[in-house]
């Protein structure tokens, strides 16, 4: 089947068989290979890209189900020379250890400050609660997430 | 904790009464600065001539971490590479009797099959090399290898494996390990015990302290099997160059000893294998030795093209390894006033299938039994022991979980019979500077009491 | 994965007709958070997936004179955001952020959780306490069905091959009743129910009335615990013996089984647990 997805704000298509995931296509057809395949049965959440601004594993869409419809993976939040907010406090902060985690940790993250900008640590946890880390305990990546958001507030302010 | 360094030897000048042995000198190694420095001025030396000591700093990979743009393994492609699945046995113990890949080999898009039989010298490991590759004559866990195909597409892969044909003859599977070490239990490697390895530390007369001791405690304790789950499935891929110098990716650890072992599996020289190891993506110990590399680089050499395979979850939880369970038995003397004088401890760990890092756990998970305190009398049994499960390797720490879980619940055991403070009873039997290791080792650094004692503040203890 | 189909549809007519021409191989999908995990287990013989997640008239949550109408293909994270429910059915929004994670809420809808049909479904026992029901379109044309004669067994419904539900209503008579959700799993998230569980009642002149009491994870399919209710109806909302006494004749409706996850033993003391605290939570939010 043919697909057509925005990926990034760029159209990209592809033509695959009906079988295919999201995170297939992104990986293989696409050669982004940012989202990562840690389980293929959406429990480890290292899939995460969000699917018309929405937080989902990648690995349980169907191309045919991201046809037509916009995903923003790891690739399209930062550039090395313009890092996303999130990846540069993840960065202060030493949130990731071996990495693998990582980007869909912070898509997962950014899913949830575009939602709710002011989240409280409960709030970041349940955001996260899809994301397995089996290296950090976490604890430096909620840190992280609650200390931007407690920037963007103070420079709101 | 303030240490006088004076004419080379260093006295300690105000640690507090309770965390000093009553007949103890503390004798530290002749220091490298100056007579008569204090340990403020120590660690302002140092820092001169390292600076970093002290300062924060941004992991080098924090960045390709955050864009995602580390590559691991499953990340990168090789031109005009093939796939490559492992068939594993279904059954935890059984003799092979035949293995047919004939009707696999016509599958589409599969270029090449691969048996036990085809492997030059089948078998490798950390500490013995009794693990095949692939499993020509018998199996020993669910899991078990027993064939592997290379092919154009991982589905491909999948559906040759379906058409693999294994006959085996049962077996009586043993799962439990203190029954594995009976004579008459099934042997897992025929002709060899289950018990494969054990270590022995004997220190001091136990049973003439026994007898003389206040009190004994005897308590038993096991710990299960963890499985590591490292968010990166273990990953590796293998081609040849036209110098015939194999090349292979892996996410394994220990790329020496990878290499070793590729050498004598395929009975080429060192100088023909180059082992690329890459960022991973978590290993805590289960990327410490080959899975199906020598596979991959056999697959590769009939087809001519690379080869790749990554574990499925599946597979991680199958046939990789795992944290030995523990079985442990404590039994400890000790006085009115909570002094250990006596500790007697055998330890059986499930050596799972195959060695692996047993030999070293359990070695370690012995030195590490009695805890570290102060023990005159000791003796440590531990055993390695086969079973019909999964290889049991290295996971952090090695033993010493195991063991601290048990000799630390014991403890609180103890304290709480004898009606002395969990605490207490610690900093009266923990290891000071200068005391003895149980393999005779003379500790120093020692900090075991100060850490108590500063943990217990942190905690609040006292207010409890 | 295997092959299979992929059928996009533009209504619920369509995605019926599909389902027939393939039946009965054919399945409808929406998050496809579990569809797809039994076809990668190959324990599936799904050979046509029929995608409705997209369907209009599957989605939305109003109010219409039947009651609080929730559309087929909403989704979890949906129904926990929205006014509606939270106005009229809060408990559904409990349950709903009890499922897996942000994620597979993101994906997963009401309709998948309910035709998944598992045992420890955690959407069930609200819609059942609340005496929600299903409406179904087929090739035969409408019909409607209740939770009880929708689940059949572990992992099968009353539907045929070519039945879709098209939407779940909450009936007027229960909007805005004092009903309550629990479920204990051994983590907050990305766990399955060990046993989940729904309360709903009425206190008039501190009598309970209206007494529905429903458990899942505890039996083939989410139940009803009939006499547990039946002790309740009619009798003192201040009474805590007659509370014990209900919880433990729920005990005697269901059938718990021993599993890696807890033992039998373990899940008959959540069992009184989860069915008293969802009652007495109710009777304090009756008060309010």
């Amino acid at each position: 089947m043919e697909i057509k997805v925005t990926v990034n704000g760029a159209e990209k298509a592809a033509s695959v068989p009906p079988e295919t995931t999201l995170l297939s296509v992104l990986r293989e057809q696409w050669g982004m290979t940012g989202s990562k395949s840690g389980c293929e049965v959406g429990d480890c959440g290292a899939c995460t890209v969000l699917l018309d601004g929405k937080p989902v594993n990648a690995c349980l869409v169907l191309a045919g189900q991201a046809n037509g419809r916009d995903v923003l993976s790891i690739e399209g939040l930062g550039t090395p020379n313009n890092l996303d907010p999130l990846q540069k406090i993840f960065e202060t902060h030493a949130s990731l250890q071996c990495g693998f985690c990582g980007p869909g940790v912070i898509m997962s993250a950014k899913a949830l400050l575009n939602k709710n900008p002011d989240p409280t640590r409960h709030d970041v946890r349940d955001a996260l609660a899809g994301n397995l880390c089996r290296c950090t305990g976490y604890v430096k990546m909620i840190d992280a997430v609650m200390e931007l958001a407690a920037n963007n507030k103070s420079e709101a302010a | 904790m303030v240490i006088t360094v004076k004419d080379g030897a260093a006295t300690d000048t105000n640690t507090p009464e309770l965390l000093k042995r009553a007949d103890a000198d503390i004798k530290l190694p002749a220091a490298p600065h100056k007579p008569g420095s204090d340990l403020q001025t120590i660690i302002a030396d140092v820092n001169q001539q390292t600076p970093a000591v002290g300062q924060r700093v941004v992991r080098v990979d924090a960045r390709a971490h955050g864009l995602g743009r580390t590559e691991y393994i499953d990340d990168m492609t090789w031109p005009n590479q093939l796939f490559a699945k492992v068939k594993r046995a279904e059954v935890a113990h059984a003799r092979i009797t035949s293995v047919d890949v004939s009707e696999a080999a016509k599958m589409p898009g599969v270029k090449a099959t691969l048996v036990g039989t085809e492997i030059p010298v089948n078998s490798f490991g950390p500490s013995y090399q009794d693990q095949p590759l692939i499993n020509a004559d018998k199996v020993r866990h669910v899991g078990d290898p027993v064939a592997a195909v290379a092919a154009e597409t991982e589905q491909q892969c999948i559906d040759a494996l379906k058409k693999i044909k294994v006959e085996y003859e049962p077996l009586t599977p043993i799962f439990d390990a203190i029954e594995a070490m009976k004579d008459d239990a099934p042997q897992v490697h025929e002709g060899k015990s289950n018990i494969y390895a054990s270590k022995q530390i004997k220190k001091g007369d136990v049973e003439k302290a026994f007898a003389e001791c206040d009190h004994i405690f005897e308590d038993s304790f096991n710990t299960q099997m963890i499985e590591h789950v490292p968010l990166e499935p273990h990953a590796s891929a293998a081609t040849w160059d036209v110098n015939g110098r194999l090349l292979v990716w892996s996410s394994l650890g220990r790329i020496t000893l990878g290499r070793a072992d590729l050498s004598r599996i395929l009975q080429i020289p060192y100088n023909k294998i180059r082992v690329t190891a890459t960022i991973v993506g978590g290993n805590f110990g289960g990327k410490n030795e080959l899975t199906v590399e020598p596979i991959l680089a056999l697959l590769a050499k009939k087809t001519d093209r690379p080869v790749r395979h990554v574990f499925t979850r599946e597979d991680e939880f199958l046939s990789s390894t795992t944290r030995h369970p523990f079985f442990m038995d404590y039994k400890t003397g000790v006085m009115n006033d909570g002094t250990i004088v006596a500790r007697k401890i055998k330890i059986v760990c499930d050596g799972g299938s195959y060695c692996s890092w047993s030999e070293t756990t359990m070695g370690k998970g012995c030195i590490l039994a009695a805890g570290p305190y102060n023990i005159d009398n000791l003796e440590v049994n531990a055993y390695a022991v086969y079973t019909n499960k999964v290889m049991t390797g290295a996971m952090r720490g090695f033993g010493a979980p195991q063991v601290c879980f048990a000799y630390e619940s014991h403890m609180d055991d103890i304290a709480h019979a004898l009606g002395i403070d969990p605490l207490e009873i610690r900093m009266k039997n923990a290891f000071y500077e200068g005391s003895s290791s149980p393999t005779g080792q003379q500790l120093q650094s020692v900090a075991v009491r100060e850490s108590l004692q500063m943990a217990s503040e942190r905690a609040g203890w006292k207010e409890a | 994965m295997r092959p299979f189909e992929y059928v996009s549809v533009s209504n619920a007519e369509e995605a019926v007709k599909a389902l027939a021409a393939a039946a009965p191989n054919g399945k409808p999908v929406a998050g496809c958070t579990d569809l797809l995990v039994e076809i990668k287990h190959e324990a599936s013989s799904a050979e046509t997936l029929v995608d409705i997640s997209q369907l209009e008239e599957l989605r939305g949550i109003e109010l219409t004179d039947q009651g609080l109408r929730i559309g087929a293909s909403v989704t979890h994270t949906e129904i926990m955001d929205s006014d509606l429910v939270a106005e009229h059915a809060p408990a559904l929004q409990d349950a709903a952020h009890t499922i897996g994670a942000v994620q597979t809420r993101t994906l997963g809808t009401l309709a998948g959780n309910l035709v998944t049909c598992v045992p420890s479904m955690d959407s069930g026992p609200t819609l059942m306490a609340l005496e929600a029901t299903v409406n179904i379109l087929g090739s035969k044309g409408t019909r409607s069905s209740s939770m009880e004669e929708l689940f059949v067994f572990v992992r099968k419904t009353s539907l045929e091959a070519d039945e879709i539900i098209t939407d779940i209503v909450v009936p007027t008579k229960n909007l805005k009743k004092p009903t309550v959700f629990h479920k204990f799993g051994l983590r907050k998230g990305q766990a399955l129910a060990l046993v989940n569980a729904a309360g709903s009642l009425h206190v008039k002149d501190g009598k309970m009335t209206d007494v529905r009491i429903s458990l899942g994870a505890v039996a083939p399919v989410v139940i009803r615990c009939l006499k547990a209710e039946a002790h309740l109806e009619g009798k003192s909302a201040d009474d805590a013996q007659v509370l014990n006494e209900a919880a433990e004749i729920a005990l005697s409706e269901t059938s718990p089984i021993d599993d890696f996850r807890a033992s039998k033993a373990y899940r008959n003391e959540l069992i009184k647990i989860l069915t008293k605290r969802c009652i007495e939570q109710s009777i304090a939010l009756s008060q309010k």
